[in-house]
């Protein structure tokens, strides 16, 4: 009937055999989760095409520099966990620190509205890298011209908005064992991309480039003629090359990728100790690093092989709208121009379950902040609402229909397409939230803290969380600060400060009509969140 | 009529101190804690001689010198819903070899400190109005209701229909099998009957009846629980959830359709879902924490109950 634990020589824990009593969970699992979520073929190699935007800027310190430095995020949301497990997220965090309307607007803001645009940003790296190289592939070249687009983005968003829900309604588990099965085969794509790079010559890089886009594009010495157009008024730096100020720039353009380890962070198990809270920190900060480490080996072959200079000139010749194929330099579907065309669409489509792995993160989350949302009553108990076999149709909804009028916004109007960087500041600034509830926590909620596995933990005589917290705080405040000074970002224009001010403005109305109504029912809910006395 | 219902506390000392609160705290006339009130751990404060002992809790080994020191650590294990206990390397070895000597001890101490507990419910709300149910859940010993049963101010929930100001609360703490092999587990079959014996005494029709069922109807997302490999590991790092609920539970609560339906047992399946007209609600439990969240129910008698918020205290 029961059981014991032990711990070293001597049993530090008797512990009786009870509901919930499990052995663990998998730091592989997890890795899994945030492997993706950070996903560097998606976010990574889409992301990294703007690098021309900040002209001295390197990309290879810039990732290095940014992931090694959010490592930190990693240890700041392990330390949450640790401390409120199960706790519901962002929007718990913040709702018990800091207090519930605070939680409410900065978790529906970055959890909910702001993902609605996502959905065309997914879409658009749907098309760039699998439905326009592999129509390419095959000869069709009215579908890459579809797909290119205003029509062809807006119908890819409504393809990735229905593969959310699809992934959704059939479950975590599925969508769970699909990630799964997504994660490895795309690792295989990755490794098969990688050595196709590192055994073939820039040469033969060259020769085969030039063939396929005459075939394909019909542009003759594409290679060279993209080099020339990518370089006109820009000089791409080394790939070792380092310039602080313009480097420090880059930073906040990539954490577009790499801001995401935590993605997952209240789906995982309890943590019952150290152990535990270690395993948290190797699942997102590894992911983070193993991803940081990839995407600087991928620089050094794109080096290599394709030439650094081209690598950079053919991404800013497309941004700029002079590329001579007219085709987004895709570096997977570069890589597999060494192949046969049977093989090149292989590997584009095995290298695209980085996608299929990942969509579905776009509504899991939200989906979640909505329900808690309901439970707390400021949403009403309808939208939590599911159906006999599971699906959260009210939610999935609430996250459908917003997400195809913003994608028909981005398709068909080029100004808003570049408030891209507007879908990670608003979620920054949710992290925020959660970075100062963190940094605060052992002295807001000091019973909590003190019952928690990382209340021993100290740097330079602070608390582990406040130092590390403090530290993402000034990272997130950092970027900030240059998203809404500098003009690069394409955020800090009237319209998009605009968009932005109107979710917030929406989520704080929402928490006030709710707020007023339950409180004429009887109901404050200020209940949801006020601590009982204990003695 | 004002309900505050919390469970799973699992023997936190703060939560069942906020739990004796709650009643004031929200206004509320009726308080119920739907089972599972007993710790899942023996913590061994060892002593070292000297006034020093040594003891590990969440795997963090702390050397305590002094009474004040050890004091304080008695009391985070407390609140994390453990029995600590002092004793010495010898006893401990011997504990440790002799797997009956340790249950034993457990025994004493969960018995003890419900003992101790409803002490403390007597003190705190004698003459106070607020009417206080307890029903033991899965995990508490049967040894337990006794316990409850002898408290002046508390009342056993369990198996019985009580009145409260007109409405019917018919409570158990027993559910379907779990991997636990747990104290009160049983077949489906079996629980329906169960159930179904203790529905036959309700008389008020079903606006004006509460079941408070330890364990969640199945299938309605109160009883999500992480999905577990063959060897007790949490799968997909504990993304993946299955539904572990009662299909009886769900059975007597479609057939009954009492206005109000509350449960426990599943921690992490938070929520608030409807069942025809059946308000069902599982808020969850992060006793660990010492966080006692609860749901706070108005009930009206009318069809349907519309106000209620889950709480977090």
């Amino acid at each position: 009937m029961a059981t014991m634990a032990s711990r070293g020589d001597e049993q530090a824990l008797f512990v009786r055999k009870a509901t919930g009593l499990v052995r663990g969970w998998s730091v592989r699992d997890a890795f899994i989760y945030a492997a993706f979520s950070i996903n560097l073929i998606t976010l990574g190699l889409y992301i990294f095409s703007f690098g021309p935007f900040i002209p001295d800027g390197s990309l290879l310190w810039a990732v290095l520099l940014g992931g090694a430095y959010l490592v930190l995020q990693g240890i700041t949301y392990a330390s949450l966990i640790a401390a409120m497990p199960r706790a519901g997220g962002d929007y718990v965090w913040i709702s018990r620190v800091l207090g519930g309307g605070i939680g409410f607007v900065l978790a529906v803001a970055g959890w909910w509205f702001i993902l609605w645009l996502w959905v065309p940003i997914y879409a658009n790296i749907l098309n760039l890298e699998i439905l326009a190289p592999l129509s390419a592939i095959v000869g069709w070249d009215s579908a890459v011209t579809f797909w290119g687009g205003d029509d062809g983005i807006f119908l890819s968003s409504v393809i990735t908005a229905l593969l959310a829900s699809l992934f959704i309604a059939l479950g975590i588990r599925t969508y769970a064992r699909l990630q799964k099965i997504c994660f490895y085969g795309g690792l295989i794509g990755l490794a098969v991309m990688m050595l196709l790079l590192l055994v073939n010559s820039k040469t033969s890089f060259i020769a085969n480039f030039n063939e396929q886009s005459a075939d394909l594009y019909g542009t003759k010495n594409a290679y060279d003629a993209t080099l020339k157009a990518g370089t006109d008024g820009y000089d791409p730096p080394a790939l070792g090359a380092f310039a602080l100020g313009s480097t420090l720039l880059l930073i906040p353009m990539l954490a577009f990728f790499n801001l995401w380890s935590n993605w997952g962070a209240t789906l995982y198990g309890e943590v019952r100790g150290a152990s535990d809270f270690r395993k948290n920190i190797y699942a997102m900060a590894g992911a983070l690093l193993a991803t940081t480490v990839a995407a600087i080996i991928l620089f050094a072959l794109f080096s290599k092989t394709f030439g650094w200079d081209f690598y950079n000139a053919a991404n800013n010749a497309y941004w700029a709208g002079t590329a001579p194929t007219g085709a987004w330099p895709y570096p997977g579907l570069l890589a597999a121009s060494f192949l046969p065309p049977v093989l090149q669409f292989l590997l584009v489509a095995v290298l695209s379950l980085w996608f299929f792995g990942w969509v579905g993160t776009v509504f899991l989350s939200s989906t979640r902040v909505i329900f808690a949302a309901a439970f707390d009553r400021v949403l009403p108990e309808q939208v939590a609402k599911v159906s006999r076999n599971g699906v959260p149709t009210i939610a999935l909804t609430l996250m459908l229909v917003p997400s195809i009028g913003l994608a028909a916004l981005y398709a068909y109007s080029t100004d808003f397409r570049t408030y891209t960087l507007d879908a990670t500041l608003v979620i920054a600034v949710t992290f925020l939230g959660s970075a100062i509830a963190a940094a605060v926590l052992p002295w807001r909620r000091k019973e909590i803290y003190d019952a928690s596995p990382i209340s021993h933990y100290r740097v330079l005589g602070i608390p582990l969380i406040t130092f590390t917290a403090g530290a993402f705080i000034l990272f997130l405040g950092f970027c900030l600060v240059k998203w809404l000074q500098d003009d690069v970002y394409g955020v800090n224009n009237k319209d998009s400060l605009i968009f932005m001010g109107a979710m917030y403005v929406l989520a704080i109305a929402i928490y006030a009509g709710s707020r007023l109504y339950r409180q004429r029912q009887g109901m404050d809910l200020k209940m949801v969140y006020g601590e009982i006395p204990a003695e | 009529m004002r309900i505050f219902f919390a469970t799973d506390i699992h023997g936190s000392e703060t939560c069942w101190k906020k739990f004796l609160n709650a009643g004031p705290h929200y206004e509320a006339d009726v308080v119920i804690l739907g089972g599972d009130m007993t710790g899942k751990a023996l913590v061994p404060v060892v002593d070292d001689g000297d006034g020093h002992w040594h003891a590990t809790l969440l795997e963090h080994r702390q050397d305590l010198d002094g009474e004040e020191a050890v004091v304080a650590f008695e009391q985070s294990v407390m609140r994390r819903g453990y029995y600590p206990f002092r004793t010495t390397p010898d006893e401990v070895d011997e504990l440790s070899s002799d797997e009956s000597k340790w249950h034993a001890l457990f025994d004493q101490h969960m018995i003890g400190t419900v003992e101790r507990w409803m002490g403390m419910a007597d003190e705190k709300l004698a003459g106070s109005g607020i009417r206080v149910f307890v029903c033991p859940g899965n995990d508490d010993q049967l040894e337990i209701d006794e316990i409850v049963e002898a408290a002046k101010t508390v009342e056993l929930g369990e198996g019985r229909v009580v009145d409260i100001d007109g409405f019917e609360l018919a409570s158990t703490g027993w559910a379907n099998r779990t991997p636990w092999d747990t104290y009160r587990e049983e077949d489906e079959p079996q629980l329906r009957e169960r159930i179904e014996r203790m529905v036959e005494g309700v008389t008020t029709p079903p606006e004006r009846t509460i079941f408070s069922l330890h364990c969640p109807p199945h299938g309605t997302g109160l009883d999500d629980a992480p999905q577990l490999t063959a060897d007790m590991d949490l799968k997909d790092a504990g993304r993946s959830t299955v539904p572990v609920g009662s299909t009886a539970v769900r059975e007597a609560i479609e057939a009954h359709q009492p206005a109000l339906s509350l449960h426990g047992h599943i921690h992490e399946a938070r929520g608030t879902t409807r069942l025809g007209q059946t308000l069902c609600i599982n808020p969850g439990s992060s006793y660990e924490q010492g966080q006692l969240l609860g749901a706070v129910i108005d009930i009206d008698g009318k069809k349907k109950v519309k106000k209620f918020v889950l709480t977090s205290g």
